[in-house]
Protein backbone atom coordinates (compact mmCIF):
# COMPACT_ATOMS: atom_id res chain seq x y z
CA UNK A 1 0.00 0.00 0.00
CA UNK A 2 2.71 2.41 1.04
CA UNK A 3 4.63 1.59 -2.10
CA UNK A 4 1.69 2.57 -4.28
CA UNK A 5 1.47 5.97 -2.60
CA UNK A 6 5.13 6.63 -3.16
CA UNK A 7 4.74 5.61 -6.76
CA UNK A 8 1.85 8.04 -7.25
CA UNK A 9 3.73 10.84 -5.53
CA UNK A 10 6.70 10.22 -7.78
CA UNK A 11 4.57 10.50 -10.91
CA UNK A 12 2.97 13.71 -9.62
CA UNK A 13 6.39 15.19 -8.90
CA UNK A 14 7.62 14.39 -12.40
CA UNK A 15 4.49 15.95 -13.95
CA UNK A 16 4.96 19.01 -11.74
CA UNK A 17 8.56 19.48 -12.85
CA UNK A 18 7.64 19.08 -16.52
CA UNK A 19 4.80 21.61 -16.13
CA UNK A 20 7.12 24.09 -14.42
CA UNK A 21 9.68 23.77 -17.19
CA UNK A 22 7.01 24.22 -19.87
CA UNK A 23 5.57 27.29 -18.16
CA UNK A 24 9.05 28.75 -17.76
CA UNK A 25 9.91 28.38 -21.44
CA UNK A 26 6.57 29.05 -23.09
CA UNK A 27 4.91 31.58 -20.80
CA UNK A 28 7.40 33.39 -18.62
CA UNK A 29 10.25 33.26 -21.11
CA UNK A 30 8.31 33.09 -24.33
CA UNK A 31 10.32 34.67 -27.10
CA UNK A 32 9.47 37.94 -28.80
CA UNK A 33 7.46 37.47 -31.94
CA UNK A 34 9.53 37.32 -35.11
CA UNK A 35 7.95 40.26 -36.91
CA UNK A 36 9.93 39.64 -40.09
CA UNK A 37 7.92 36.43 -40.52
CA UNK A 38 4.59 37.84 -39.39
CA UNK A 39 1.86 38.19 -41.98
CA UNK A 40 0.76 41.83 -42.23
CA UNK A 41 -2.76 42.46 -40.95
CA UNK A 42 -3.00 45.69 -42.93
CA UNK A 43 -1.45 46.75 -46.23
CA UNK A 44 -1.57 50.45 -46.95
CA UNK A 45 0.08 53.34 -48.81
CA UNK A 46 2.28 55.59 -46.67
CA UNK A 47 0.36 58.75 -47.54
CA UNK A 48 -3.03 57.23 -46.75
CA UNK A 49 -1.81 55.90 -43.39
CA UNK A 50 -0.21 59.18 -42.40
CA UNK A 51 -3.27 61.21 -43.38
CA UNK A 52 -5.60 58.98 -41.41
CA UNK A 53 -3.54 59.54 -38.25
CA UNK A 54 -3.35 63.23 -38.91
CA UNK A 55 -7.06 63.66 -39.54
CA UNK A 56 -8.28 61.59 -36.61
CA UNK A 57 -5.49 60.24 -34.43
CA UNK A 58 -7.87 58.51 -32.06
CA UNK A 59 -9.75 56.59 -34.71
CA UNK A 60 -6.53 55.68 -36.54
CA UNK A 61 -4.88 54.55 -33.28
CA UNK A 62 -7.83 52.29 -32.56
CA UNK A 63 -7.59 50.87 -36.04
CA UNK A 64 -3.84 50.39 -36.49
CA UNK A 65 -1.97 50.47 -33.15
CA UNK A 66 -0.46 47.14 -32.17
CA UNK A 67 -0.96 45.64 -35.62
CA UNK A 68 1.59 44.34 -38.09
CA UNK A 69 1.29 46.78 -40.97
CA UNK A 70 2.92 46.73 -44.41
CA UNK A 71 3.45 50.24 -45.76
CA UNK A 72 4.30 51.13 -49.34
CA UNK A 73 5.98 54.43 -49.98
CA UNK A 74 9.09 56.32 -50.91
CA UNK A 75 12.16 56.20 -48.63
CA UNK A 76 13.39 59.70 -47.93
CA UNK A 77 16.23 58.70 -45.66
CA UNK A 78 17.77 56.09 -43.40
CA UNK A 79 19.07 57.30 -40.02
CA UNK A 80 21.63 55.44 -37.98
CA UNK A 81 22.05 56.43 -34.36
CA UNK A 82 22.79 54.58 -31.17
CA UNK A 83 23.11 51.27 -33.01
CA UNK A 84 19.62 51.72 -34.43
CA UNK A 85 18.59 51.98 -38.04
CA UNK A 86 15.47 53.99 -38.72
CA UNK A 87 13.90 54.05 -42.14
CA UNK A 88 12.13 57.35 -42.74
CA UNK A 89 9.33 58.19 -45.13
CA UNK A 90 8.97 61.94 -44.74
CA UNK A 91 5.70 63.29 -46.03
CA UNK A 92 5.55 66.78 -44.62
CA UNK A 93 7.59 69.50 -42.98
CA UNK A 94 6.56 70.51 -39.46
CA UNK A 95 7.81 72.54 -36.53
CA UNK A 96 10.25 69.82 -35.52
CA UNK A 97 11.54 68.99 -38.98
CA UNK A 98 10.18 66.33 -41.25
CA UNK A 99 7.02 64.44 -40.36
CA UNK A 100 5.92 61.11 -41.70
CA UNK A 101 6.56 57.48 -40.97
CA UNK A 102 9.54 56.22 -38.99
CA UNK A 103 10.40 52.53 -38.83
CA UNK A 104 12.99 51.01 -36.51
CA UNK A 105 14.53 48.14 -38.47
CA UNK A 106 15.25 44.72 -36.97
CA UNK A 107 19.06 44.97 -36.46
CA UNK A 108 19.88 41.79 -38.42
CA UNK A 109 17.83 43.02 -41.36
CA UNK A 110 18.87 46.66 -41.26
CA UNK A 111 21.56 46.46 -43.93
CA UNK A 112 18.95 46.04 -46.67
CA UNK A 113 17.40 49.37 -45.66
CA UNK A 114 20.79 51.07 -45.51
CA UNK A 115 21.58 49.82 -49.02
CA UNK A 116 18.35 51.22 -50.45
CA UNK A 117 18.89 54.68 -51.92
CA UNK A 118 16.53 57.52 -50.94
CA UNK A 119 13.78 57.97 -53.48
CA UNK A 120 13.22 54.23 -53.89
CA UNK A 121 9.71 52.85 -53.64
CA UNK A 122 9.60 50.13 -51.00
CA UNK A 123 7.25 48.17 -48.82
CA UNK A 124 8.23 48.01 -45.19
CA UNK A 125 6.56 45.82 -42.61
CA UNK A 126 6.52 46.13 -38.84
CA UNK A 127 4.60 46.58 -35.61
CA UNK A 128 2.80 49.92 -35.59
CA UNK A 129 3.16 51.37 -32.10
CA UNK A 130 1.36 54.66 -32.59
CA UNK A 131 1.40 58.32 -33.56
CA UNK A 132 3.27 60.88 -31.48
CA UNK A 133 1.68 63.91 -33.12
CA UNK A 134 4.50 64.27 -35.62
CA UNK A 135 5.21 60.76 -36.87
CA UNK A 136 3.71 57.33 -37.17
CA UNK A 137 6.12 54.95 -35.44
CA UNK A 138 6.81 51.32 -36.29
CA UNK A 139 9.12 48.89 -34.50
CA UNK A 140 10.64 45.54 -35.54
CA UNK A 141 10.58 46.45 -39.22
CA UNK A 142 11.87 44.67 -42.28
CA UNK A 143 11.71 45.33 -45.99
CA UNK A 144 9.24 43.22 -47.91
CA UNK A 145 10.65 41.77 -51.12
CA UNK B 1 26.10 108.09 -39.52
CA UNK B 2 22.37 107.63 -39.22
CA UNK B 3 22.54 104.97 -41.82
CA UNK B 4 25.27 103.16 -39.97
CA UNK B 5 23.19 103.17 -36.78
CA UNK B 6 20.24 101.80 -38.71
CA UNK B 7 22.38 99.04 -40.14
CA UNK B 8 23.77 98.25 -36.73
CA UNK B 9 20.26 98.00 -35.27
CA UNK B 10 19.21 95.79 -38.15
CA UNK B 11 22.24 93.62 -37.64
CA UNK B 12 21.52 93.23 -33.93
CA UNK B 13 17.94 92.23 -34.72
CA UNK B 14 19.12 89.71 -37.23
CA UNK B 15 21.49 88.26 -34.65
CA UNK B 16 18.85 87.94 -31.93
CA UNK B 17 16.45 86.36 -34.38
CA UNK B 18 19.10 83.84 -35.33
CA UNK B 19 19.65 82.95 -31.69
CA UNK B 20 15.98 82.02 -31.23
CA UNK B 21 16.96 78.43 -31.73
CA UNK B 22 15.08 75.22 -31.38
CA UNK B 23 16.66 71.87 -30.72
CA UNK B 24 14.86 68.66 -31.54
CA UNK B 25 15.30 64.93 -31.76
CA UNK B 26 13.12 62.01 -32.70
CA UNK B 27 15.63 59.43 -31.51
CA UNK B 28 15.69 60.23 -27.84
CA UNK B 29 16.29 57.37 -25.41
CA UNK B 30 14.27 56.73 -22.27
CA UNK B 31 14.94 53.71 -20.08
CA UNK B 32 12.99 52.64 -17.10
CA UNK B 33 14.24 50.37 -14.46
CA UNK B 34 12.44 48.55 -11.70
CA UNK B 35 14.51 46.82 -9.09
CA UNK B 36 13.30 44.46 -6.39
CA UNK B 37 15.02 41.62 -4.56
CA UNK B 38 13.02 39.21 -6.75
CA UNK B 39 13.97 40.60 -10.14
CA UNK B 40 15.14 43.59 -12.13
CA UNK B 41 13.05 44.75 -15.05
CA UNK B 42 14.09 47.30 -17.62
CA UNK B 43 12.72 48.65 -20.84
CA UNK B 44 14.03 50.97 -23.51
CA UNK B 45 12.36 53.39 -25.88
CA UNK B 46 14.64 54.82 -28.54
CA UNK B 47 12.13 56.74 -30.60
CA UNK B 48 11.37 59.55 -28.16
CA UNK B 49 10.40 62.97 -29.48
CA UNK B 50 11.77 65.92 -27.63
CA UNK B 51 12.12 69.61 -28.38
CA UNK B 52 13.75 72.48 -26.55
CA UNK B 53 13.40 76.19 -27.24
CA UNK B 54 16.51 78.06 -26.24
CA UNK B 55 14.79 81.43 -25.91
CA UNK B 56 11.77 80.47 -23.82
CA UNK B 57 13.25 77.40 -22.12
CA UNK B 58 10.22 75.37 -23.26
CA UNK B 59 10.99 71.65 -23.14
CA UNK B 60 8.60 68.98 -24.35
CA UNK B 61 8.65 65.18 -24.66
CA UNK B 62 6.36 62.77 -26.40
CA UNK B 63 6.80 59.07 -25.72
CA UNK B 64 4.90 56.23 -27.34
CA UNK B 65 4.24 53.62 -24.69
CA UNK B 66 4.12 50.74 -27.17
CA UNK B 67 7.65 51.57 -28.33
CA UNK B 68 9.12 50.43 -25.00
CA UNK B 69 11.07 47.22 -25.58
CA UNK B 70 11.40 44.68 -22.79
CA UNK B 71 13.71 41.75 -22.53
CA UNK B 72 10.79 39.37 -22.08
CA UNK B 73 7.80 39.40 -24.41
CA UNK B 74 5.45 38.57 -21.55
CA UNK B 75 6.53 41.63 -19.57
CA UNK B 76 5.96 43.83 -22.59
CA UNK B 77 2.45 42.43 -22.95
CA UNK B 78 1.63 42.97 -19.30
CA UNK B 79 3.05 46.47 -19.42
CA UNK B 80 0.94 47.51 -22.41
CA UNK B 81 -2.24 45.65 -21.58
CA UNK B 82 -2.51 45.74 -17.81
CA UNK B 83 -0.35 48.49 -16.41
CA UNK B 84 -0.30 51.48 -18.74
CA UNK B 85 -3.21 50.47 -21.00
CA UNK B 86 -1.40 51.79 -24.03
CA UNK B 87 -4.35 51.21 -26.34
CA UNK B 88 -6.30 53.77 -24.34
CA UNK B 89 -3.34 56.03 -23.54
CA UNK B 90 -0.83 55.66 -26.39
CA UNK B 91 1.44 58.57 -25.42
CA UNK B 92 3.16 59.75 -22.29
CA UNK B 93 4.00 63.44 -22.44
CA UNK B 94 5.98 66.04 -20.63
CA UNK B 95 5.42 69.75 -21.16
CA UNK B 96 7.51 72.14 -19.16
CA UNK B 97 10.46 74.43 -18.98
CA UNK B 98 14.13 74.48 -18.21
CA UNK B 99 13.84 77.06 -15.45
CA UNK B 100 17.45 78.21 -15.66
CA UNK B 101 17.84 78.21 -19.46
CA UNK B 102 19.09 81.81 -19.35
CA UNK B 103 22.16 80.67 -17.36
CA UNK B 104 23.33 78.44 -20.20
CA UNK B 105 25.78 79.71 -22.77
CA UNK B 106 24.65 77.80 -25.85
CA UNK B 107 27.54 79.10 -27.90
CA UNK B 108 30.10 77.42 -25.66
CA UNK B 109 30.71 73.72 -25.24
CA UNK B 110 30.21 72.57 -21.69
CA UNK B 111 28.04 70.72 -19.20
CA UNK B 112 25.42 72.73 -17.35
CA UNK B 113 23.16 71.74 -14.48
CA UNK B 114 19.51 72.29 -15.28
CA UNK B 115 16.23 72.18 -13.44
CA UNK B 116 13.24 71.06 -15.43
CA UNK B 117 9.72 71.77 -14.22
CA UNK B 118 6.39 70.96 -15.75
CA UNK B 119 3.55 68.54 -16.27
CA UNK B 120 4.22 64.83 -16.70
CA UNK B 121 1.30 62.85 -18.11
CA UNK B 122 1.26 59.06 -17.97
CA UNK B 123 -1.86 56.99 -18.49
CA UNK B 124 -3.98 60.12 -18.69
CA UNK B 125 -2.92 61.35 -15.25
CA UNK B 126 -1.02 64.64 -15.07
CA UNK B 127 1.38 65.47 -12.24
CA UNK B 128 3.58 68.47 -11.62
CA UNK B 129 7.20 67.43 -11.48
CA UNK B 130 10.50 69.17 -10.89
CA UNK B 131 13.67 67.26 -11.70
CA UNK B 132 17.36 67.97 -11.93
CA UNK B 133 19.53 67.02 -14.86
CA UNK B 134 22.31 68.19 -17.13
CA UNK B 135 22.56 69.81 -20.53
CA UNK B 136 25.74 69.17 -22.43
CA UNK B 137 26.29 71.70 -25.18
CA UNK B 138 28.60 70.30 -27.82
CA UNK B 139 29.16 71.67 -31.30
CA UNK B 140 25.64 73.04 -31.66
CA UNK B 141 23.96 69.97 -30.19
CA UNK B 142 22.45 69.58 -26.76
CA UNK B 143 22.44 66.31 -24.86
CA UNK B 144 19.94 66.40 -22.03
CA UNK B 145 20.28 63.79 -19.29
CA UNK B 146 18.31 63.14 -16.16
CA UNK B 147 17.55 60.32 -13.77
CA UNK B 148 14.53 60.48 -11.54
CA UNK B 149 11.92 58.28 -9.94
CA UNK B 150 8.23 57.91 -10.60
CA UNK B 151 5.84 56.35 -8.11
CA UNK B 152 3.59 54.20 -10.28
CA UNK B 153 0.59 54.60 -7.99
CA UNK B 154 0.64 58.36 -8.58
CA UNK B 155 -0.35 57.71 -12.17
CA UNK B 156 -3.10 55.25 -11.39
CA UNK B 157 -1.00 52.21 -12.30
CA UNK B 158 -2.03 49.27 -10.14
CA UNK B 159 0.30 46.35 -9.62
CA UNK B 160 -1.64 43.16 -8.84
CA UNK B 161 -0.82 41.40 -5.58
CA UNK B 162 0.61 38.34 -7.32
CA UNK B 163 3.50 40.28 -8.83
CA UNK B 164 3.76 43.07 -6.26
CA UNK B 165 7.09 41.62 -5.10
CA UNK B 166 8.46 41.63 -8.64
CA UNK B 167 7.72 45.23 -9.58
CA UNK B 168 9.06 48.21 -7.67
CA UNK B 169 6.63 50.82 -6.35
CA UNK B 170 9.00 53.52 -7.51
CA UNK B 171 10.46 53.16 -10.99
CA UNK B 172 13.70 54.78 -12.05
CA UNK B 173 13.53 56.74 -15.30
CA UNK B 174 16.69 57.59 -17.25
CA UNK B 175 16.38 60.20 -19.95
CA UNK B 176 19.07 60.70 -22.59
CA UNK B 177 18.22 62.91 -25.55
CA UNK B 178 20.65 64.41 -28.05
CA UNK B 179 18.91 67.24 -29.85
CA UNK B 180 20.01 68.87 -33.08
CA UNK B 181 19.59 72.53 -33.84
CA UNK B 182 16.86 73.40 -36.30
CA UNK B 183 16.49 76.71 -38.07
CA UNK B 184 13.26 78.40 -37.14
Amino acid sequence: MKKKWLYLLGILAVIGVIAAVLVYFFVYNKPHKDYSKAKPEVEIEAVALFESFRNDAQAASAEYNGKVVAISGEITGVEQTDGLTILVMALDEGMFGSEGIRCTMIPELASAAVATPPGSKVTVKGLLTGYNETDVILEHCSLVE
Amino acid sequence: MKRLTFLLVLFTFALSAASAQKYVTKNGHIRFFSSTPVEDIEAHNRQVNSAFDQQTGDFVFRVLMKSFQFEKALMQEHFNENYVESDKFPNATFTGKVTNASDIDFSKNGVYNVTVEGDLTIKGVTKKVSEKGTFEVKDGKITGKSTFNVVVEDFGIKIPGAVSKNIAKSIQIDVDVTMDKVAK
